[in-house]
């Protein structure tokens, strides 16, 4: 006890004087001091004046500064050397055994790529501040009202008194979140998104221009833009003369004023926006912004730069008696509204929470890993340490210290960490870069793009070293451990007699358990998976092709607009290969579009009379080629833009609405609109795989184009009977002979749209497939290393029992005996975490509950099985061990 | 030169080493005047190289060091032999033994 408190204070000391260097250079100074004071004294006593025997003193050493410049670099050389000269060893010992390097830095390698892989997620999304000035002083606002979930954006005048009135913010700014705009330059014209912002926005940001400026007071309302690099580069070949010239942006001309930083695609992290111009020019860009003055008509986004010196309470206090002063004056639309802000670039409020979650699961799982891949590890190490042994033994006896040893192994295993650290960091890389490339089932440009910055490099490296010293630790204190003369002798000095439960053993026990947990999570992720892929979606997606334009954005009005879609579909529609064709907004599984509560007319209005639905506008014919049933009544057809507003509504919405009436003919109201029900189909998935029934309304696209032109554009669906590859250009050329300037976006077939809507799902079965594959790799790997290891020890004593009779069966058996005995004693520590953890994955499972009995009743004999297939052949192996030469063996 | 220097820092390392097995306990400036003594004053020992010696074997765990009173009641460090310190003197004397007992042979004219 008390020599180990010796040793920590005395590593504590030695560390102490590393990192502070003055107390041994202090000590020096004091024993040359010394030196020179007793050299002095001779000198007195020889008869020398004091300065003569000074200097003599003096002159013999050498100079006391030089003296203690060479104590220095003796000091330091000496500590540099013995790291490089243990360095060289490692290196020479791993070399030396490259099966065991190998596999070991394999193992860390796909622990910590997993790891980097996730926490590169979590920092491109959790950790990573917006790229604009100072993060810490930008502060996303949002208006709340009482009762309701956060958060909603900020009306119009609502912004102005705030910019007017807060005395804490140096700056406020407002954005329009997206606006769809064609644009010019070289190449086909391209469907870009943007936002409309204040003047103010770029100061209130920061940010450094690239090129040119952003906008200045006065500009309000002037057709000034700004262009992310990105577009910059992609439409204008990167001119750096841009700026002052003119653009074409959805048929209106606009001047570059300025051109913003690379990393910069808007405030928030998620959404990709590529220009910007002053929030004046938004009505001319995005229809039905007329009455933009009115309060509650809430538009736009609002950022606020914090004044130097003033501190979020105080900002919080600030807004909360300016709202209270707005709600007394405009009690009827600012009664009960509050306003809440964030760190600018930080997850949107309403998606934190399982975002979050899902990424603890990840970590949880990709820890698993790295902690199975790591006692994989542990285990090569003690193995070798066995091993090596004698030479340790040898290297003590000749007067090596044991903390010398513990170094150097732990030194091995650092290097060992590293190694598995740099693959780690290739292997994430891969990965990521997979990941980038997934799309995301969402109609608005969406940045997913993951990179690795400094933090994960980092991190990474962090890992490796805590990992490699935990992997030391153990063979190092058995090691320090070990006695002497057995060890010389060539026995095994680890074994301690009587000691039943080797550390290897429980290493195994607890590597079996995660891969339980990790096995039982994995199975529950392709369950959700495979159930997501029995979901019946309520349409076809087998032989149609889709594509969208938005002609609103070319300058088209309502009627242009209407009157495009209907030449464009007859002329594709009358394309050899190409059965029918129907145009709608926006295809279905979308993640929404339109939505309006709905209710009965006649019936009294009140919030449980109404119900959220769905709004679609599709052309006659929509359902045939979609394969959505028709219950009753029948397709549009023949209504005219002015006449009386005719609709189609799912299962759903009857059953909401009218649970006991035929709902033919009667009328309904959402949105200001009364339509006439002519027809009832079956139920669709309308914005996500994973949603309950939504009430779904059709609307006829002639009546409605007008009245409620679409953000998204417009999509023709196409049913063909040939290879979609090869009508493509065709369908197109049909588009461009009609308008040469039109901008195509979002082809793609119906199949690969609803693969995307199995992004979720898919996503997290493949994660955790991979996840857990490789932890049971390890696993299979370990356990195999384990029993191998236990065979060669048991050679003698298995040579004995053969050689008094016993049968290789049951040789074999004992072996797998003890395999099983252990196997099971992990699923019984496994089994209940994987089950308490089960439920953190239940928000993320489809169709399936987070006890899934089928996954949590094949896992068990499934992992058992995979138990002894690893340890099969060491039991073969000892089943034909040859007694006469097992006991001749030493 | 850096041939001479360590030839020189070997041979350093093993008279401080004797001169400690045989005087037990000693200062820095105490153990230089020994050495020069031992030597029969044919050495002039520069103090100043001493002290990285020292240092190098006490880094070595050769020997070890700690501050206490000179027979002048002067706060000094003193210096003493380690177990393995007294290994490497038995060691190192061995060696040098050998090497100049080959060395004389060549240098002592052969008697065939």
């Amino acid at each position: 006890m008390n020599s180990l408190r010796a040793k920590i204070r005395a590593s504590w000391m030695r560390l102490i004087g590393f990192l502070h260097r003055r107390p041994a250079e202090e000590d020096f100074s004091a024993e040359l001091e010394a030196h020179i004071a007793m050299h002095t004294d001779d000198g007195l006593r020889a008869g020398l004046s004091p300065a003569e025997a000074r200097r003599q003193a003096l002159i013999r050493l050498g100079g006391a500064e030089q003296v203690l410049q060479l104590h220095r670099e003796q000091r330091l050389s000496l500590w540099i050397e013995s790291i490089a000269r243990d360095v060289r060893y490692g290196f020479r010992t791993l070399a030396k055994h490259p099966s065991v390097t190998a596999i070991a830095i394999l193992s860390i390698g796909l622990g910590i790529g997993a790891n980097a892989t996730i926490f590169s997620m979590v920092n491109r999304f959790v950790l990573r501040p917006a790229p604009m000035g100072d993060p810490t002083t930008l502060l996303a606002l949002h208006t709340t009202r009482q009762g309701d979930r956060c958060c909603n954006s900020f009306s119009l005048p609502l912004f102005q008194d705030l910019r007017d009135q807060a005395k804490s913010f140096s700056g406020i700014a407002a954005y329009y979140e997206l606006v769809p705009a064609s644009i010019g330059g070289s190449g086909e014209p391209e469907r870009v998104w943007g936002q409309a912002v204040t003047t103010n926005f770029f100061d209130v940001t920061q940010l450094h221009m690239v090129l040119g400026r952003g906008f200045a007071t006065g500009e309000e309302k002037a057709p000034a833009i700004v262009l992310s690099s990105g577009l910059w580069r992609r439409r204008f070949n990167s001119d750096p003369n841009i700026t002052g010239r003119s653009v074409q942006l959805s048929g209106k001309t606009f001047t570059v004023v300025g051109v913003a930083p690379p990393a910069f695609h808007g405030a928030d992290q998620i959404l990709y926006t590529e220009f910007w111009v002053p929030l004046g020019e938004v009505a001319q860009l995005v229809p039905g912004l007329s009455d933009q003055g009115s309060r509650d008509f809430h538009i736009v986004d609002v950022l606020g730069r914090l004044r130097a010196g003033a501190s979020r309470d105080q900002a919080s206090a600030e807004l909360k008696a300016i709202t209270q002063r707005l709600a007394k004056e405009y009690p009827k639309t600012d009664k009960g509204t509050s306003i809440v802000f964030e760190q600018a670039g930080s997850l949107p409020s309403n998606i934190r929470g399982p975002v979050l979650l899902f990424f603890t699961a990840l970590t949880v799982v990709v820890l698993l890993v790295l902690a199975i891949a790591g006692a994989n590890v542990a285990n090569l190490l003690f193995a070798q340490a066995t091993v090596r042994q004698r030479d340790m033994a040898v290297r003590l006896a000749l007067g090596a210290t044991r903390s010398r040893l513990r170094r150097q192994l732990i030194l091995e295993s650092v290097l060992l960490g590293l190694g598995g650290g740099v693959l780690g960091v290739a292997l994430s890389l891969l990965s990521t870069r997979a990941l980038s490339a997934l799309h995301l089932p969402a109609p608005v440009p969406i940045d997913v793009r993951i990179g690795e910055d400094w933090r994960v490099l980092l991190f990474a490296f962090g890992l490796s070293v805590l990992s490699g010293v935990l992997l030391g630790l153990g063979p190092a204190f058995a090691m320090s451990h070990s006695r002497l003369p057995d060890a010389l002798k060539g026995e095994d000095a680890f074994i301690r007699p009587g000691r039943r439960v080797s550390l290897r053993s429980v290493l195994v026990v607890a590597q079996i358990a995660m891969s339980v947990i990790l096995l039982c999570l994995t199975g529950l992720f392709l369950r959700s998976l495979k159930s997501a892929s029995s979901i019946d979606i309520g349409f076809r997606s087998q032989g149609l092709l889709m594509l969208s334009v938005d002609p609103r954005v070319h300058g088209y009005n309502a009627d242009q607009t209407a009157q495009f879609l209907e030449l464009a579909r007859q002329r594709i529609a009358a394309l050899p290969g190409v059965d029918a064709a129907v145009g709608t907004d926006v295809a279905l599984l979308s993640y929404g579009h339109r939505s309006d509560a709905f209710s009965a007319v006649g019936e009294p209005n009140n919030q449980t009379n109404q119900t959220n639905t769905d709004l679609y506008m599709v052309t006659p014919g929509y359902f045939a080629l979609m394969g959505i049933p028709r219950i009753m009544g029948r397709d549009f057809g023949g209504e005219s833009a002015s006449g009386p507003r005719n609709a189609v509504v799912n299962r759903a919405f009857v059953d909401r609405l009218f649970p006991h009436k035929n709902p033919i003919g009667q009328l309904v109201s959402g949105g200001g609109v009364t339509y006439q029900i002519i027809g009832i189909t079956g139920n669709v998935k309308s914005r996500s795989l994973g949603e309950d029934l939504r009430p779904v309304l059709f609307r006829s696209l002639q009546q409605s184009i007008a009245g409620d032109p679409s953000l998204m554009g417009y999509t023709l669906l196409l049913h063909i009977s040939r290879n979609p590859a090869a009508l493509q250009a065709a369908v197109r050329r049909q588009i461009h002979e009609l308008d040469p300037t039109m901008a195509i976006y979002n082809e793609e077939t119906m199949e690969d749209h609803v693969r995307t809507a199995y992004f979720l799902p898919r996503l997290a079965a493949t994660l955790f497939g991979v996840f857990g594959g490789i932890g049971i790799i390890l696993a299979a790997v370990g356990l195999y290393g384990v029993m191998s290891y236990t065979v060669s020890r048991r050679t003698r004593e298995i040579g004995i029992r053969i050689a008094m009779g016993a049968r290789p069966g049951t040789v074999e058996r004992l072996i797998l005996r003890q395999t099983l005995v252990l196997t099971v004693l992990a699923v019984a520590l496994g089994w209940p975490a994987a089950w308490l953890l089960a439920k953190m994955a239940s928000s993320f499972l489809y169709g399936i509950e987070p006890h899934d009995p089928v996954t949590f009743a094949v896992v068990p004999p499934f992992l058992i099985a995979i138990a002894l297939a690893a340890c099969w052949l060491p039991a073969r192996r000892a089943a034909s061990i040859d007694p006469m030469q097992a006991l001749r063996t030493e | 030169m850096a041939d001479k220097k360590d030839v020189w820092q070997g041979t350093l390392a093993l008279m401080v080493l004797k001169t400690l097995e045989s005087m037990g306990p000693q200062h820095g400036y105490g153990l230089a005047r020994r050495i020069e003594q031992t030597s029969g004053d044919l050495l002039q020992l520069n103090y100043g190289t001493l002290y990285p010696a020292l240092l190098k074997l006490e880094q070595e765990g050769y020997i070890r060091s700690r501050w206490g009173t000179s027979e002048n009641n002067r706060k000094a460090k003193f210096y003493e032999l380690t177990k393995p310190g007294q290994r490497q003197v038995r060691r190192a004397t061995a060696d040098w033994e050998q090497t100049t007992e080959i060395l004389s042979r060549f240098l002592t004219p052969a008697s065939e």
